[in-house]
């Protein structure tokens, strides 16, 4: 238990009466704001004045899984009336936490209760019967978790690297573990963060950085958003129903409403979070949003409502681009260069003391050869200048002033106005143009000059967690990755580059993983560090299933036997998220820097292991030169583990964990946010680094270099013409256990008819269905030729969905294994409409390699 | 004495039903909730947010047909129930003009919101209104809330659902438009009965003189004083 943690609130009523009694003077409890106290202290008398559990510890804890955000929180450990047990009973708040502000959510507080779910694995389990799916009993018989870790080990010494593919996301002990062993480590992360991350990566921040942290790349986040104090926000689809529950963000929401920052939003659908926030609500023809923020970058370049001096100091707008390649002009040491409005002459962008953004062609003559180049401002003007607004509306089906009134009002709101994304927003990995889309916004901060500015993009600084390969430098260079992994990433080398060789954690490719599994048989085993998740959280699961059959080895590290434990020959169980500690960094509001920590609440309950150990168990028996700090292998040489250690005692915090833990787990430094000062520390070009528009990269591989206009993948045909929008119910994260199996949670989701589809009325008149009725859902073959499994759901009418034209479902449910008493076997699984990629397909459309999850048009029939 | 009230401004909620769950959680009520039973819950509705949950009206229908006095009105605002008392005859559950007390057919007691009086009593806000993110929720005393309510309705055009619905409750909810459209029952209104008891408070007097006061009456007696000031008046 912490210290600091004010004695008032751990009184026990009877100590608190007394209190009152003898101190009698209630203003001094300064947490009470209600004077007369006194008054109803006698009263105590009636059942329900009466405490209900006793509070006997307040732990500190992180949120993790639950949502991006990470709120840290107290969870509260009380005498348990119904129980009669001392447990976990409820979270209450850190208000000096700067993301939560003091808050938490729902899937917070159903983290407490699913401590104690009785469906957690509590023992390692070994299938007896080699048929696979959840059609079949695995015969499982029960092993000790050590034993199975052993044989698991024996059993990956039969494979290649490269038939062995690592599903799990990039944390520290999963990227040692995937590079000491020269395995592919792919992660479903792609379907949340991958547009994100890569095109951050592309634009923000080459990695790794200054601040590039363990936890860092988990999240995919250099930047957050000041919300708090921003004038103006534009919403690309970003209220989903899944972020009405995200308290870490909400909190400034909140404070961004009662501020009278202007919201304006474009989505096919109504959320309660646009009615909460929104100023203005616009809908919008699925995936054209790309043609709404075109258009808005045409009028602000056109009319010169950008800000200029954060265009010419810290952006990439006045380098000069060959008009020939389309690639910029570099000086030999690699800087960009500018056209001297005084010089007349082509200089080093950071020595041009007068650079032009706009005009040309200029000629240059370097090394003899002759060049007509143009500055990339100029450039991308000349690209947007048939985005006109009256283009934008015809696709967009927003009207033309609309477009041309909410881009004056951004521009004119610069720097203090801004357009967030972050997980499946229309930005995200949804369809095969949001990767422009993703661009094109971080273009429109970059106009505006949001970027690194109060009020706007924050960013990361003055904090680090260091990697393990920080602390013991390996003594060999990793082994060569598999030249063809099984994700087709290697087709991708914008992305593979930064795969490959800046950021290991980098999102893999899930989109296309399965079609690889399926079609390659590549690979061999497969190990799944993917808790709480399971199969029903992909897209195309029946391509990953069908894929696993055939495989030699199958294992799963995680909370319970889901769905995915039935295709796998071993489930290791792991501990629930408040039975480990935790440290961590403050990525969803960055602007002070910031450590908090956690404790475990308990000890686990059974033979669970933990990642790091298991991670450590496999890495030392199969690479021990990589996990031993003189490369011998001996035990006592292991590589030291303690990150947070290190992050502690270099910021001068703490000499350890727990110090730091003792003091109650927190640290911060509110100093004032120095705009424009991290950029130059992380952006390109540093130490004088700058936010990049325009990407090399991207012409390399025959794209253009600034945001085009382009159409999503599938199109309306015939009878498939609702396109499918996906979210989630707000108290249900990642298809995972911890929420689906709770009961209360799936009682909720039912109230509120989110185990449903919804249509609006005209939709449901058009195809003859009533509220409640069965439909059937399919994918137009032509997309997914393979595998087809329709979906069955119930119908909720609602003018929640503002066009006929779309069908929104929900994420998460779909659960098929039977042991599973609340999850299994309940709703639909949104996964199986969606089509697993062939590279060959995305490789048209999208250089970064995304899974598109949302572009799909279905039927809906009456079942 | 002061009272109690509670404001739910519908235009800062999201339906996220984090002060549902907290509610379960702080009254270890999971099983009622998973057979349906909640003491308070969100509904997202097409036109609004529908906070289902006890008004803790000024002269509740619930305490005046309960034949056991397992219901009763608290001087400081919550209406209690007492589920020794309860005999599972559901009048209250008839009764209640806003449909309010949930009757659960495995325990053949109600369920009912107590606005978190063991809270109030020890130092706490109730347990929804403390873990609200976006501050939705407000508690604190009577005069100040409905104050709050009424500057809040009028600067941003909103309507109080609870002011005189019933003639009068404990609870302010602030919607945009016509709070029926949200999923709120038609009640029908009245100029709030009670007239200083529930809202006004003997606010003026020191907080000592208060404490005396309220700490010497027992809730029998306030009841029964409650039930003569209404006759009185009618
Ligand atoms: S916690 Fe607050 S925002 Fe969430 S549903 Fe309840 S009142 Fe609304
Ligand atoms: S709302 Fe209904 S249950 Fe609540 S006090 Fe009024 S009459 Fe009773
Ligand atoms: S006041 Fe207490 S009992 Fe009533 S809804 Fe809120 S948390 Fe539940």
């Amino acid at each position: 238990m912490a210290d600091g943690i004010s004695k008032n609130k751990d009184l026990t009523r009877r100590d608190f009466l007394k209190f009152v009694a003898t101190t009698g003077a209630i203003a001094s409890l300064s947490s009470f704001p209600f004077k007369n106290l006194e008054a109803q202290a006698p009263f105590g008398k009636h059942p329900q004045e009466k405490p209900i559990y006793q509070i006997k510890k307040k732990i500190p804890q992180v949120c993790a899984r639950a949502c991006e955000a990470d709120c840290a929180y107290y969870v509260i450990v009380a005498h348990d009336p119904v129980t009669n047990l001392e447990r976990a009973i409820t979270l209450e708040g850190r208000p000096e936490d700067p993301v939560s502000n003091g808050k938490f959510c729902i899937k917070g507080l159903a983290f407490v209760d699913s401590i104690y779910d009785p469906d957690r694995l509590m023992v390692a389990l070994k299938r007896t019967n080699p048929k696979k799916g959840t059609d079949n009993d695995p015969g499982w018989v029960t092993i000790k978790t050590e034993d199975a870790v052993n044989e698991i080990i024996q059993s990956l010494k039969k494979f290649k690297p490269e038939e062995i593919l690592m599903c799990s996301p990039g944390d520290p002990y999963t990227n040692k573990l995937a590079r000491s062993l020269g395995v592919t480590r792919s992660d479903q992360r792609t379907e949340c963060f991958g547009t994100h991350y890569y095109i951050n990566c592309l634009t923000l921040t080459n990695p790794p950085n200054k601040y590039y942290s363990s936890t860092y790349t988990p999240s995919h986040h250099v930047a957050g958003y000041d919300y708090d104090n921003a004038k103006y926000q534009i919403w690309f689809g970003f209220d989903s129903l899944s972020k009405c529950g995200k308290a870490g963000m909400l909190v400034h929401w909140k404070n961004a409403k009662k501020n009278g920052c202007k919201v304006v939003v474009f989505n096919p659908l109504r959320t309660p979070l646009a009615d909460a926030f929104a100023t203005e609500i616009y809908s919008i023809k699925p995936g054209t949003d790309l043609a709404v923020a075109l258009a808005m970058m045409n009028i602000i370049i056109k009319d010169k409502l950008y800000n200029v001096k954060f265009l010419k100091d810290y952006t990439d707008a006045p380098a000069l681009v060959d008009m020939k390649t389309k690639l910029t002009i570099k000086t030999k040491e690699g800087a960009l260069m500018a056209w001297c409005e005084t010089h007349k002459k082509a200089e080093p962008i950071d020595v041009c003391h007068k650079p032009v953004m706009e005009g040309g062609p200029y000629k240059l003559t370097i090394d003899n050869k002759e060049y007509e180049v143009k500055p990339i401002l100029q450039y991308i003007k000349d690209t947007v200048k048939a985005y006109t607004p009256e283009w934008a509306s015809k696709i967009s089906e927003v009207k033309e002033s609309v477009i041309i009134k909410v881009a004056k009002e951004f521009a004119n709101a610069k720097p203090y106005a801004f357009i967030p994304t972050y997980k499946r927003d229309a930005a995200g990995p949804n369809y095969a143009n949001s990767w422009r889309l993703r661009h094109a916004i971080n273009i429109l901060n970059t106009l505006t000059g949001s970027i690194d500015h109060e009020g706007g993009v924050i960013l990361l600084h003055d904090v680090k967690i260091p990697w393990l390969e920080d602390l013991a430098k390996p003594v060999k260079p990793y082994p060569e990755q598999p030249k063809e992994p099984v994700d087709f990433r290697n087709m991708f080398p914008v992305t593979d580059e930064i795969y490959k060789n800046k950021d290991f954690s980098a999102p893999g490719h899930y989109g296309m993983v399965g079609w690889g599994l399926y079609k390659t048989q590549k690979t061999k085993a497969v190990f799944f560090r993917n808790p709480y998740r399971g199969l029903y959280a992909m897209i195309q699961p029946q391509m990953v299933e069908a894929s696993l059959e055939k495989m030699d080895l199958v294992v799963d590290w995680n909370l319970y036997l889901d769905d995915i434990g039935y295709w796998s020959d071993y489930v290791i169980p792991a501990p629930h998220q408040f039975e480990e500690g935790k440290f961590d960094i403050r990525l969803y509001y960055p602007k002070w820097p910031c450590y908090v920590g956690g404790s475990p609440v308990q000890k686990s309950p059974g033979d669970q292991i933990g990642w790091g150990s298991l991670a450590v168990k496999i890495g030392m028996a199969l690479a021990p030169e990589y996990w031993t700090t003189d490369g011998s292998g001996d035990p006592n040489k292991r590589v030291p583990l303690n990150m947070s250690d290190h992050a502690l005692k270099n910021a001068g915090i703490a000499s350890n964990t727990a110090e730091f833990m003792n003091k109650g787990g927190f640290w911060i430094n509110k100093k004032k946010y120095e705009n424009y000062k991290t950029i130059r520390e992380i952006g390109y070009g540093r130490p004088n680094g700058r936010v990049r528009m325009f990407i090399d990269e991207f012409k390399k591989v025959d794209f253009e270099p600034v945001p085009v206009w382009a159409q999503r993948w599938h199109d309306a045909k015939g009878e498939y013409k609702f396109s499918m929008l996906i979210t989630r119910a707000p108290w249900i994260m990642h298809a995972d256990p911890n929420f689906i199996n709770n009961p209360v949670l799936r009682k909720i989701t039912e109230k509120n008819y989110m185990d449903c589809v919804w249509i609006n009325q005209e939709a449901a008149k058009e195809i003859g269905v009533k509220e409640g009725d069965m439909v059937v859902l399919e994918n137009n073959p032509e997309f997914l030729k393979e595998l087809p499994r329709p979906v069955k759901a119930k119908v909720h009418i609602t003018n929640r969905m503002l066009r006929k034209d779309c069908v929104l479902l929900f994420h998460g449910i779909g659960h098929r294994a039977k042991n599973l008493k609340v999850a299994g076997n309940w709703g639909y699984r949104d996964g199986d409409l969606i089509p697993q990629k062939d590279p060959n397909i995305v490789k048209k459309h999208d250089p970064t390699g995304m899974g598109w999850v949302e572009d799909v048009y279905v039927s809906i029939k009456k079942a | 004495m002061k009272t109690y009230a509670i404001l739910i401004d519908t235009s800062y909620c999201t339906g996220c039903n984090t002060c549902s769950y907290r509610c379960i959680q702080e009254f270890r009520s999971h099983t009622q909730a998973t057979n349906g039973l909640f003491r308070t819950f969100v509904a997202i509705n097409d036109g609004g947010l529908y906070h289902k949950r006890c008004m803790h009206c000024f002269d509740p229908e619930c305490v005046k047909v309960c034949p056991v006095n397992a219901l009763s009105k608290s001087e400081y605002g919550p209406v209690l129930y007492d589920q020794e008392k309860c005999i599972g005859c559901q009048s209250c559950v008839k009764a209640c003009p806003f449909s309010i007390p949930q009757y659960d057919e495995k325990t053949q007691k109600i369920l009912k919101c107590s606005l978190c009086a063991h809270r109030i009593a020890e130092n706490k806000e109730p347990a929804c209104a403390e873990a609200c993110p976006t501050g939705a929720i407000q508690f604190g005393e009577s005069k100040a809330i409905l104050g709050k309510a009424k500057e809040i309705a009028k600067k941003r055009k909103m309507t109080i659902y609870g002011l005189s619905e019933a003639s009068g409750t404990h609870t302010y909810i602030l919607t945009i438009g016509s709070p029926k459209k949200a999923g709120y029952i038609d009640v029908k209104k009245g100029v709030p009965k009670i007239k200083k008891s529930s809202i006004e408070s003997i606010g003026a007097m020191p907080i000592v003189a208060g404490a005396i006061i309220g700490g010497l009456k027992k809730l029998e007696e306030r009841k029964r004083k409650i039930a003569e000031e209404n006759k009185n008046k009618d």
